[in-house]
């Protein structure tokens, strides 16, 4: 996985397969270059055991092989970057999965097509009530399903095919400006101190 | 056919852990570093060279059904990677040639035994 959109996707399906019915996507970015990433879903949650050993690559849930590495890969991109991991879960409260990294570590994997990502999530399922947020401090981009849906009405399904486009042509749009904007930001600390 | 064995004598490699020197190479070499790529595509009996050291190596060469994985450049394996590599049968060595030193070495001796 080359793209931290990759690793978010394959988090969040985590989440689908714990019967999450509302999912929150969270990145924040702040102006020295740290993004932290949050998924939070309300899904059947972890036991302190299970939570204990999850970033362990020999830990699964899947019956077909014994080995998992979605979490345990996560983990590994974070620290990459000198960031960090957190996960918060109990049976029944649903999961929590923190993640911090320095973007301008040079091994950083780049954003990739989180408006992609966000979109398949959604048309895998359409049922679910998700909320995107993307928060720096020169734009921030959103997306939430619950808004669709009022709009839209319920006979109609996201997981239509002009759906998937239009999630993806309108977030891809919002990246786009907040990639533009962050271009034009002046960041402390690249520039230089008038004393 | 050659062993991990033979490329242990052969190019003079730190043996951190051999659970099974007999097994025999059939899968070439894979050289990488990102897990998650190597994951989907390092063959299964081949030797696999990089330097990465942290427990997910195991996890992908127990994965992967690799004879062999290569820690290049010196690196050690951490406490957790070598209690694994242990525990799941993975032969996992060193040495301190560069990750192409080690692939043109690995050629020439798998060539010359073909």
């Amino acid at each position: 996985m080359k793209e931290l959109s990759l690793y978010i996707l394959d988090v969040a399906q985590n989440s689908i397969s714990a019967g999450a019915t509302r999912l929150e996507l969270t990145l924040t970015e702040d102006a020295r270059g740290w993004l932290t990433v949050v998924i939070a879903d309300n899904g059947c949650g972890m036991d302190p055991e299970f939570l204990s050993r999850v970033t362990d690559p020999f830990t699964t849930t899947r019956t077909t092989r014994k080995v998992g590495m979605g979490l345990a890969l996560y983990l590994l991109a974070a620290q990459q970057t000198g960031g960090a991991l957190y996960m918060d879960s109990a049976p029944g409260q649903g999961t929590t999965v923190t993640a911090t990294f320095d973007r301008n570590h040079l091994d950083c994997p780049p954003l990739g097509d989180l408006a992609g990502t966000v979109a398949l999530l959604i048309q895998g399922s359409p049922a679910l009530s998700l909320r995107y947020r993307h928060t720096t401090p020169w734009g921030e981009a959103e997306l939430s399903t619950e808004e669709l849906k009022a709009v839209l009405g319920e006979e109609i399904s996201l997981a239509e095919p002009e759906i998937f486009t239009w999630i993806q042509n309108n977030l891809s749009q919002q990246e786009a400006q907040l990639e533009g904007a962050a271009q034009s930001y002046e960041k402390p600390g690249r520039t230089q101190s008038h004393s | 056919m050659t062993t991990v064995q033979d490329l242990v004598n052969r190019l003079n490699l730190t043996t951190f852990c051999l659970p099974d020197g007999g097994r025999g190479i059939t899968g070439g070499c894979y050289c990488g570093d990102l897990l998650s790529w190597v994951m989907g595509r390092a063959p299964a009996g081949g030797i696999w060279l990089t330097i990465m050291s942290n427990v997910n190596v195991a996890a992908v060469a127990a994965l992967t059904d690799l004879s062999c994985v290569i820690l290049t450049e010196d690196v050690a394996p951490d406490a957790a990677l070598l209690q694994k590599a242990q525990a799941q049968g993975v032969n996992l060595l060193g040495t301190p040639l560069s990750t192409y030193d080690c692939a043109v070495c690995l050629s020439r001796l798998l060539q010359a035994q073909a």
